[in-house]
């Protein structure tokens, strides 16, 4: 009876372990071979998300970088829920790695948690999206890009088409998010700067996504239709989401409304190029995620770097499509 | 004999089963210890736990309406919406009373739940999604959609730091309060009558029990911890969010059926949920340390559940027999006591 009890107990044991054991040895080997060998520098990169068409790149250039400079990277992925990210700050900070990457998802949640940082005397580089100016003091450096000023740069540019008059709708990213807030208060203050007489007819949260900007858009259209004089997007991957609704509700689009949108994807190249789009701003997740990695392993190693280093924006239209790369 | 039937009928594997949290957990805490350097260190233990205390406040409510045999969705919802009370109304009426309005917009949330559920009789599941929406797009309004901060980010570091080197407050008051709802469940009348509303609410009626008054009080107490989580949530962070808890409920589900609490109701256990909670926290540190992609420890946990649940099943038909780790180790020591016994007996022959 007692032999019976022990060999299914342990039959058992082997089969949970070996359930677990899946999970975690696979993740083993592709740790192994994302850190260089012998790295003495150890970085804790808490990151926006792990399948994404910016965040994606970005993450694998950080990882690109890490490896040539010989560095650790422990990388931990919020799937773009706050709550989940300031938990993870706090399971970096328990790591005592030399440095934190932090990809910030709202202005404010991370500060108490950059607070215990800094008091663990551990600098933190934050990548890509702005926080308040409060949270600044924790930080060594912010990387990435001026979402402000490209929110100011697409209110110029649809000023200027626009003759300072007529209707847009903004498809703003997700609620709360700092790189929302700053796309369009920029865009939106500087229209109020200009004294323009463009109206905001409404402002949609579509999360950075491209299924939910098509269902957002479909809703825009059928309200106004014919009144949109333009669209501005918070990324280009939403614009694409428009465009796929306007397609979608039988309209030709050669009458679509010209869309402004950021990033600078492939895609809108396309677009721009068949007439279907006016604008992008190119910003290189790439270079966001070089720029933050090459920052933090300065700031580890003691060497002195700048508060604020924002990664070059290029605007794009039909006159210059031809002569820019795109970003992704 | 057939062997095969012989296994799963044998007091064993019931054993297994039924204690199949404790085994998981202590497979995860082992191959987490082999794989992960310093993982069983008090700091990593401290930190894992306070990952899983704003989770656990959730799934302390979740485990009362989970016996009580309902489903309440609105967790995460009303997480957000105490966590803008919170720290919204700092300014105007100061810190610790604001944090008061916090937990009453809890309890009001759950009352309202109870009242959809118990007055209106709408299927709980409907109900609670239904207000879940409604109490998520009211903390859309009252925000205009972007989070609120705090008056000062020092005040909240309390709930979130290690207390004279231990666990953090939030930790502290996770562990109490589980400690307290399993003391309730175990060992009050009230405890064991909310079982039979579980079961069966009719027949607990018919004996006497006035059903409606618990499945009121479950929900409040739902609303209740709910809000409990977004004040301490709301105040670690300094910010109260519209999007904060978006997942939460969803994953503190799987926590109490982890932990053996049924989803039919009248079953489950406080310490169960306990178990469901430790096993996803140590999970989550093991894999995160690993740099695991998140989806990927979807997939274990995921896994996990369906296995569990599918292990029940086979002995849902005997569900009488005392199987817990007590029993089975006093079954044990009465066996061998009684072959050294035996043996004895051999000796003096």
């Amino acid at each position: 009876m007692r032999n019976r009890i022990s060999l299914v107990s342990s039959a058992a044991m082997v089969a949970a372990a070996g359930l677990v054991l899946s999970g975690c040895a696979s993740a083993a080997d592709d740790s192994n071979g994302d850190a260089a060998a012998d790295g003495d520098i150890s970085i804790c990169y808490v990151t926006a998300a792990e399948a994404h068409p910016y965040v994606t790149p970005a993450n694998e250039a950080f990882d690109e970088a890490a490896a040539e400079a010989g560095v650790t990277v422990t990388r931990l992925s919020q799937e773009f829920d706050v709550q989940t990210g300031t938990e993870q700050l706090n399971t970096c900070i328990g790591q005592s790695p030399d440095g934190i990457v932090l990809w910030p998802l709202d202005p404010q949640a991370y500060i108490p948690g950059l607070i215990s940082a800094q008091d663990a005397g551990i600098p933190v580089v934050l990548i890509n999206s702005p926080m308040d100016d409060e949270a600044l003091e924790f930080v060594t450096s912010f990387t990435g890009p001026d979402t402000y000023n490209q929110g100011v740069i697409a209110a110029d540019l649809l000023n200027d088409l626009l003759g300072a008059e007529g209707n847009v709708v903004i498809i703003a990213g997700q609620a709360g998010n700092g790189t929302t807030i700053g796309r369009t208060d920029g865009f939106t203050e500087r229209l109020d700067e200009l004294g323009s007489s463009i109206e905001v007819l409404q402002i949609v949260n579509a999360d950075f996504d491209q299924q939910k900007a098509l269902e957002a858009s479909r809703d825009l259209i059928t309200r106004f239709g014919d009144d949109l004089d333009a669209v501005y997007a918070n990324d280009d991957t939403m614009a694409r989401g428009f465009i796929d609704a306007w397609a979608e509700s039988g309209r030709s689009l050669d009458d679509i409304p010209p869309i402004m949108g950021i990033n600078g994807q492939q895609d809108a190249f396309e677009s721009i190029k068949a007439g279907q789009f006016f604008a992008t701003i190119v910003q290189s997740p790439r270079e966001d995620g070089k720029l933050a990695l090459n920052t933090i392993v300065s700031a580890a190693r003691g060497e002195a770097v700048e508060a604020r280093i924002p990664i070059p924006l290029t605007t794009v239209t039909i006159d210059n499509v031809d002569d820019v790369e795109p970003a992704l | 004999m057939n062997a095969r039937r012989n296994i799963f009928t044998s007091d064993a594997f019931h054993g297994l089963v039924r204690n199949r949290v404790v085994i998981i957990l202590a497979a995860t805490l082992i191959i987490g210890a082999t794989f992960v350097p310093g993982f069983l260190e008090f700091r990593t233990a401290s930190l894992g736990l306070d990952r899983m205390a704003t989770l656990g406040l959730v799934a302390i409510g979740l485990t009362v309406v989970l016996i009580a045999g309902q489903l309440d969705l609105s967790g995460g919802a009303i997480l957000a919406l105490s966590g803008i009370a919170t720290i919204g109304l700092q300014a105007e009426l100061g810190q610790i009373p604001a944090a008061f309005v916090g937990l009453g917009v809890g309890i009001a949330a759950g009352a309202i739940n109870g009242f959809l559920v118990v007055v209106l009789r709408i299927n709980s599941l409907v109900a609670t999604l239904a207000s879940m929406l409604f109490f998520r797009a009211l903390a859309h309004l009252i925000t205009e959609s972007r989070p609120v901060s705090g008056i000062d980010p020092f005040f909240g570091l309390a709930v979130s730091r290690p207390i004279g080197g231990t666990f953090t407050g939030r930790t502290l008051i996770f562990f109490v309060l589980i400690i307290l709802l399993h003391l309730w469940l175990t060992r009050s009348v009230a405890g064991r009558q909310l079982f039979a509303v579980g079961s069966n609410p009719a027949s607990a009626e018919a004996s006497g029990i006035r059903s409606r008054a618990y499945l009121f009080g479950a929900f409040v107490f739902s609303g209740t911890m709910a809000g409990v989580a977004g004040v301490i949530q709301s105040l670690s962070v300094n910010t109260g969010s519209p999007v904060f808890g978006e997942n939460i409920v969803l994953i503190a589900i799987a926590a109490v059926v982890i932990g053996g609490t049924r989803l039919e109701g009248g079953r489950g256990s406080a310490l169960g949920t306990l178990g469901g909670l430790l096993t996803i926290a140590a999970l989550t540190t093991a894999m995160e340390y690993q740099s695991v992609p998140s989806y990927v420890q979807a997939i274990v946990t995921g896994v996990i559940l369906l296995l569990l649940i599918l292990l029940d099943r086979t002995v849902s038909g005997s569900q009488r027999r005392d199987v817990t780790l007590a029993a089975l180790w006093r079954r044990a020591r009465s066996s061998r006591s009684s072959r050294i016994t035996e043996r004895t007996l051999h000796h003096e022959k």
